[in-house]
């Protein structure tokens, strides 16, 4: 708020905000009172003035010649009582035919204003400012001149701006207590929602939900309740990884133990004892997979991990790829077809994209029949590069397509030993270089089919 | 003791049924829920191991109906699953023990071997019937303090007999106890057993209802 300095209490800045346009208001007030008052009685006063500068005429015309012989003496007319605090403040002067005739004490006996007629501000000898009227009689002989000191106009209007400031002044320490009762109540509903969030316990994610709420905090609240959705969805979402997870690594470990412990169990029986150790390295291996994914899928979501580090050919990929697990296909009489004839290059990681291109192929022949067709293929129209894996195993229901990818999701039944893990990779990476995964069943082989599309990149020249 | 066990893992269940027969149960392997109700729905186990994550249908499904069905069959559950919550919905829905993998395999015998004992009543791995006296983890008999050597089917038959001491069996039950699948079942193999056990222990011991089936004599009985 650029109008005040930064205060970081609300109530404090509304407070200030409050007393500062009644200060402001106050003072607007307070500046038009006295130029208004100021004009008036300058009106007021200034009539004043000519009527006592008309009655002074009268007057003097009434008196006649005989008197204004006897004035010859330069006295002050003794006649003008000074009764008045006023009266120092008010000044006349009377001259008849040039000659002074008539002065009140104050006032000297040279012409008060150079005007004769009219209104004039003059500073006299002694420094002092004053509203002078000047008139003459109809015949032209009589010269009047009545004075005021400016100084008593300035204290009358003085007088007028404090009855109107004062009370305000006093008041302003109430307004300012009042002020801030009125702030506070207005706040109570912001104090409560943050007593009741300080009093929440971390692992509570219920709703906010406060009665009488003000319109004003309500998206507050609703944005906080939606905030808590979420992190309750991801914390169930870390409660069934870590469900899953200790069930994924259980299993294999009491395969291993049991496994081990039916060798040592065996006696005599050497068949028995072969079998149950070449399990025992079997659950081993099974086991080495599983931390395997598990570490590269925790690396995958530490994001930083994921980010394109130059172009890659999925070619070559495809075929590093597939020449890693042409053998141990071969052992299963599995038939591996590579399809991968041109350069396509993307913009991604070389080896998040063979892990990908791993798990995918991985599953294919894990989870299709020995003596089953592996189809991987490899295509580009210049705009899109698409990496296709087709097999001829069971294929999936739509139900099961649709939960691929969630972590330790397995399609329960296989007798396969899977980590329930690979999708989970293979979405991850997908999602960090905007590749686009649909799964279908394959036309070709009947299976399952999976298709990564990438936005192609231009080969540099 | 003829026990079933239903287990998806190929790797745990070759294991688990291997190590359970080295130590003399004859077991039975299913991988899914659906078999497993159906297996231990028949009466002829004296226990089953139930994985909870089974296929098809979920071990606990498989428990709250077999309990549903009032099958008594005591039911060990063997799981991944660790957490309380987890454990205490196992056992109130009618598992007898709630065992968690790893779990060592002769532990796992004993386990099962206990609740086939309470399942019947007794309160200590010793079976005793008159002058006859069944160890059953050492899998040892003792007729009037002196040791028999029994072969296996033997002692599973006589064990089945001691168990159901004062009730007549049929030769379809006892074939039931002696037999996991795979097994030819030659037509009078009961009977052949029956006579070595005769001669091994005491001819009257081992009584023929005829028409039904055999029956074990109490020792006042036989006396």
């Amino acid at each position: 708020m650029p109008l005040l300095p930064p205060l970081k209490s609300l109530q404090a800045r509304l407070l200030a905000l409050l007393l500062l346009l009644v200060t402001l208001v106050w003072l607007g007030a307070a500046g038009f009172i006295w130029v208004d008052a100021s004009d008036e009685l300058d009106e007021l006063l200034d009539g004043h003035l000519a009527q006592s500068a008309a009655l002074l005429i009268v007057q003097q015309a009434g008196h006649g010649g005989e008197s204004s012989s006897e004035a010859s003496e330069r006295e002050p007319v003794e006649d003008a009582p000074s009764l008045h605090k006023y009266a120092p403040r008010v000044a006349f002067q009377v001259f008849h035919e040039g000659r002074l005739t008539m002065r009140s004490a104050n006032a000297d006996a040279t012409p008060m204003s150079e005007r004769a007629k009219g209104f004039a501000t003059v500073t006299l000898k002694d420094q002092t400012q004053w509203r002078v009227f000047g008139a003459q009689g109809n015949e032209g002989d009589v010269q009047v001149f009545v004075g005021e000191q400016i100084t008593s106009r300035n204290a009358i209007l003085w007088a007028v701006l404090k009855g109107v400031v004062m009370p305000l002044l006093y008041a302003l320490p109430l307004l300012a207590v009042v002020g801030w009762l009125a702030v506070r109540n207005g706040l109570a509903p912001l104090r409560h929602l943050s007593q009741m969030l300080a009093q929440r316990q971390p692992q509570v994610l219920e709703p906010v939900e406060l009665p009488d709420l003000p319109s004003e905090i309500e998206p507050v609240v609703q944005a906080l309740n939606a905030l808590f959705e979420r992190i309750q969805a991801m914390v169930d979402a870390e409660r069934r990884f870590t469900a899953d997870a200790a069930h994924e690594l259980r299993t294999p470990i009491a395969a291993i133990r049991t496994q081990a412990q039916v060798a040592l169990g065996a006696g005599t029986d050497d068949a028995q004892r072969q079998h149950a150790l070449r399990y025992t390295l079997a659950g081993c291996d099974r086991a080495t997979h599983l931390v395997e994914q598990l570490l590269t899928l925790s690396r995958l979501e530490s994001s930083s991990a994921s980010a394109p580090t130059g172009l890659v050919d999925v070619c070559s990929v495809a075929q590093r790829v597939a020449a890693d697990l042409a053998l141990p296909a071969l052992g299963r009489a599995q038939v591996l077809e590579l399809d991968a004839p041109a350069r396509a290059l993307i913009l991604a990681d070389d080896l998040l994209t063979s892990v990908l291109v791993r798990n995918l192929l991985d599953n294919a022949l894990r989870y299709s029949p020995d003596g089953a067709r592996v189809h991987l293929a490899v295509t580009t129209d210049g705009k899109q590069v698409a990496l296709k894996v087709e097999d001829s195993g069971p294929g999936l229901a739509e139900a099961e397509m649709a939960r691929l990818g969630e972590r330790f999701y397995r399609v329960l039944g296989t007798e396969k030993t899977g980590s329930g893990l690979g999708w989970s990779i293979v979405r991850r990476i997908a999602a960090a270089y905007q590749a686009r995964i649909s799964v279908a069943r394959s036309k070709r082989l009947g299976g399952l089919c999976v298709t990564v599309c990438w936005t192609a990149q231009p080969a540099k020249s | 003791m003829r026990i079933l066990l239903a287990e998806d893992d190929a790797m745990l269940g070759d294991g688990l049924r291997a190590g359970l027969r080295q130590q003399g149960f004859l077991v039975d392997w299913v991988r899914d829920g659906v078999a497993a109700e159906r297996e231990i729905g028949t009466g002829d186990y004296q226990a089953a191991v139930l994985d909870l994550g089974l296929p098809q249908k979920d071990g606990m499904d498989v428990l709250q109906a077999l309990r549903g069905k009032k099958i008594a069959t005591p039911v060990l559950i063997l799981t991944a699953r660790d957490t309380v919550p987890d454990r205490i919905r196992g056992l109130d829905m009618g598992a007898d023990d709630y065992v968690l993998k790893p779990v060592d395999l002769y532990e796992l015998g004993a386990r099962l071997r206990s609740l086939v004992r309470r399942a019947h009543g007794q309160i200590q791995d010793l079976l005793t019937c008159g002058a006859v006296q069944m160890n059953l983890s050492a899998r040892q008999v003792m007729f009037e303090n002196q040791p028999v050597a029994l072969s296996t089917r033997e002692f599973d038959l006589l064990h089945a007999l001691m168990l159901a001491v004062g009730r007549v069996l049929s030769r379809e039950q006892l074939e039931q106890q002696l037999y996991s699948w795979g097994h030819e079942v030659e037509s009078n193999a009961v009977e052949v057993h029956i006579h070595h056990l005769r001669k091994k222990l005491k001819p009257e011991l081992i009584q023929t209802v005829r028409g039904i089936g055999y029956t074990l004599l109490q020792s006042s009985d036989a006396a």
